[in-house]
């Protein structure tokens, strides 16, 4: 019934009248304005005709952060000797997390919110500002030599000497306004890569559909918005990469298709061994061995790149870091983090924790598990990570969009 | 209700929310309760939150989840109603969340709103309630539930204009999910729709 298959003929009907009424008023207006498609939001495309798929939206986050001491760090499990504690809250959507060289964090945030914070330690007691407010999906930014990048779907800008103009923020300058500006995966994740050059996703714009050739990729450019190029493709939606300090290749989370089945497929933690060359699977292949129902036909998966690593179906795999702080144990050093959000397409709720990888040194993954979780309970969500990021003192944040806070896990000790 | 009627009664509105809001408030007064600055609401949205004004819904009942997120919606501009994003302006988060706590707590409209049910619309508006599946997010009483609005007993003719907002994309939700299950439903079904749910058998 929610499927656009049956209400595409009543609107065909709809369209030939209101035509039919513009032919007598104007013959000029017919041409210029073609059948207008109805609205449905990107993400309930594909829906299968049952009561339970479409009870199932994305999760709404409530519009409110949580009181401090009503979020769920006491919650929070944890391997032994590290402690979870609250760094910041009554930040409304925190979403992606960077350092700027002064030490101020800065939060990006989607829809709920549609604004960048800046976070000040003074003494141990966080002071929260908003930068910017008012934007569409800011969800992408970066911290580079005393400058703020902050990118929406349509537009990559940066606010020079930000750290010290928190309290009136400089006009921002544009670095790259050609990006598509779909909704759908539209919002970024965006990095500066060893190379000094600007890592900016531009995903899939639908659950599942045919990307044309600018969409469907992470492209890479200057940091003034020239030399573009297509570092990887047949990526769906990235919000989260990172490089191996070791070795210096970019690793990469994607989001797997929505509707498919409850446990298919899965997301996908990737590894970048050629830059341009590679293509990811997307929409032809999914999680390196399952070809999709409509666009798989013809096609293998052995001719795409296959994941390092499985990360579970629908469970909104976002953020990703390497470790590289001094402050966790040894066996932590080189491991990525990684923050899974936690699937709406999904009946039975799971993740939103945190999880741990470590790369095998031959291009693979050995082995993961479980860093950060208990944010799961009666099949709902008591908080839902985003993004992780190492300290400079090497402890780690986790934003959680869900309470609109920011917890920080050190290292004490057993 | 006149126009002119309802712009003396939005006055004193605003002016009760300057007095309940507005920064010198506190100064001199004990904190009025919840039912005192309820009162304000009640101005327009009727006694005990059941509405008799038309196109102003009845707020009784209505989840506190769905209450906040329209605040919310309101006090950012997103919603688009000069009034109540005006009356929302000056709220805090606190604030937020006890009007909506405490408009979660109002028993909801007893009965249907005035006026009779036609029997051919109501069959003709339940047939759509089953077809698009109204009840899986709403309830199977229509009592709706967190983000999800109560239909129940709702005016039917602020039921019947805020279907007409969705389909056409004028009322953006909180989610986007009313815009999806509207779509493909014709303008005229949506008023059978909203007659139904007013007045539910």
């Amino acid at each position: 019934m929610k499927i656009p298959k049956p209400s595409r003929a009543r609107s065909a009907w709809g369209t030939t009248v209101m035509a039919l009424a513009m032919t007598l008023a104007s013959a000029a207006v017919l041409a210029a304005d073609p059948p207008k498609q109805e609205e449905v939001p990107f993400w309930a495309i594909g829906m299968p005709k049952n009561d339970t798929a479409s009870k199932m939206a994305p999760v709404p986050a409530f519009p409110i952060p949580t009181a401090a001491d009503k979020l769920p760090v006491s919650k929070l499990k944890l391997p032994p000797g590290f402690k979870a504690e609250v760094w910041a809250s009554g930040i409304l959507d925190a979403r992606g997390l960077r350092q700027g060289d002064k030490g101020t964090v800065f939060v990006s945030s989607l829809f709920v919110a549609g604004k960048i914070y800046a976070v000040v330690d003074k003494g141990g007691k966080r002071e929260v500002k908003t930068i910017a407010e008012k934007l569409m999906l800011p969800n992408g930014i970066e911290f580079h030599k005393g400058s703020l990048f902050v990118a929406t779907p349509k537009d990559i800008v940066r606010y020079d000497n930000i750290e010290a103009n928190l309290d009136n923020p400089p006009k921002p300058v544009m670095v790259y306004d050609k990006l598509p500006g779909d909704v759908p995966h539209g919002w970024k994740f965006i990095k500066i890569g060893p190379d000094g050059k600007l890592y900016v996703p531009v995903g899939a714009p639908c659950n599942i559909c045919m990307p044309d050739d600018k969409h469907g990729q992470i492209r890479r450019m200057n940091l003034d918005g020239s030399g573009e190029e297509v570092v990887a493709r047949g990526v769906r939606n990235t919000v989260g990469f990172d490089w191996d300090p070791k070795t210096g290749d970019l690793w990469f989370t994607d989001n797997g298709r929505d509707w498919l089945s409850e446990d298919l497929p899965n997301d996908e933690l990737n590894h970048v061994t050629q830059t341009g060359k590679q293509h990811f699977g997307f929409p032809f292949c999914h999680q390196g061995d399952f070809a999709d129902p409509e666009f798989g036909w013809g096609k293998s998966c052995s001719d795409y790149t296959k994941p390092a690593m499985l990360t579970g179906p629908h469970a909104g795999t976002l953020g990703m870091r390497f470790y590289t702080g001094k402050m966790f144990p040894k066996k932590y050093q080189g491991a990525m983090f990684i923050a899974r959000h936690g699937p709406w397409n999904r009946t039975k709720k799971y993740a939103a924790d945190v999880i741990v990888a470590w790369p095998d040194g031959k291009g693979g993954i050995a082995k993961s598990e479980p860093f950060m979780t208990g944010l799961v309970a009666n099949n709902e969500y008591l908080g839902r990570p985003v993004d992780v990021m190492v300290m400079k003192d090497g402890s780690m944040l986790v934003s959680d969009d869900h309470n609109g806070a920011i917890y920080r896990i050190s290292y004490k000790g057993k | 209700m006149s126009l002119r009627s309802l712009r003396d009664k939005l006055a004193v509105v605003l002016a009760a929310a300057g007095f309940l809001f507005g920064p010198g408030a506190v100064l001199a007064q004990p904190k009025p309760s919840m039912q005192q600055r309820f009162l304000v609401c009640t101005a327009c949205h009727g006694e005990g939150g059941i509405s008799s004004q038309p196109l102003v819904p009845s707020l009784a009942g209505q989840p506190s989840f769905y209450a906040i997120t329209q605040l919310f919606l309101f006090r950012e501009g997103r919603r688009g109603n000069e009034v109540m994003t005006a009356m929302a302006k000056g709220m805090s988060d606190d604030d937020l969340r006890a009007f909506s706590d405490f408009i979660g707590q109002l028993p909801p409209p007893p009965a249907p709103p005035a006026g009779t049910a036609d029997e051919l619309r109501m069959a003709r508006g339940a047939a759509l309630a089953q077809q698009h599946r109204c009840a899986s997010c709403h309830g199977s009483d229509f009592s709706g539930g967190k983000q999800v609005a109560r239909l129940a007993y709702q005016r039917e003719d602020y039921l019947s204009q805020t279907l007409q907002e969705f389909r056409a994309g004028k009322r953006i939700g909180y989610t986007q999910a009313m815009n999806e299950a509207l779509a493909g439903i014709p303008p005229e079904a949506l008023q059978d729709l909203a007659h139904y749910l007013a007045h539910l058998p």
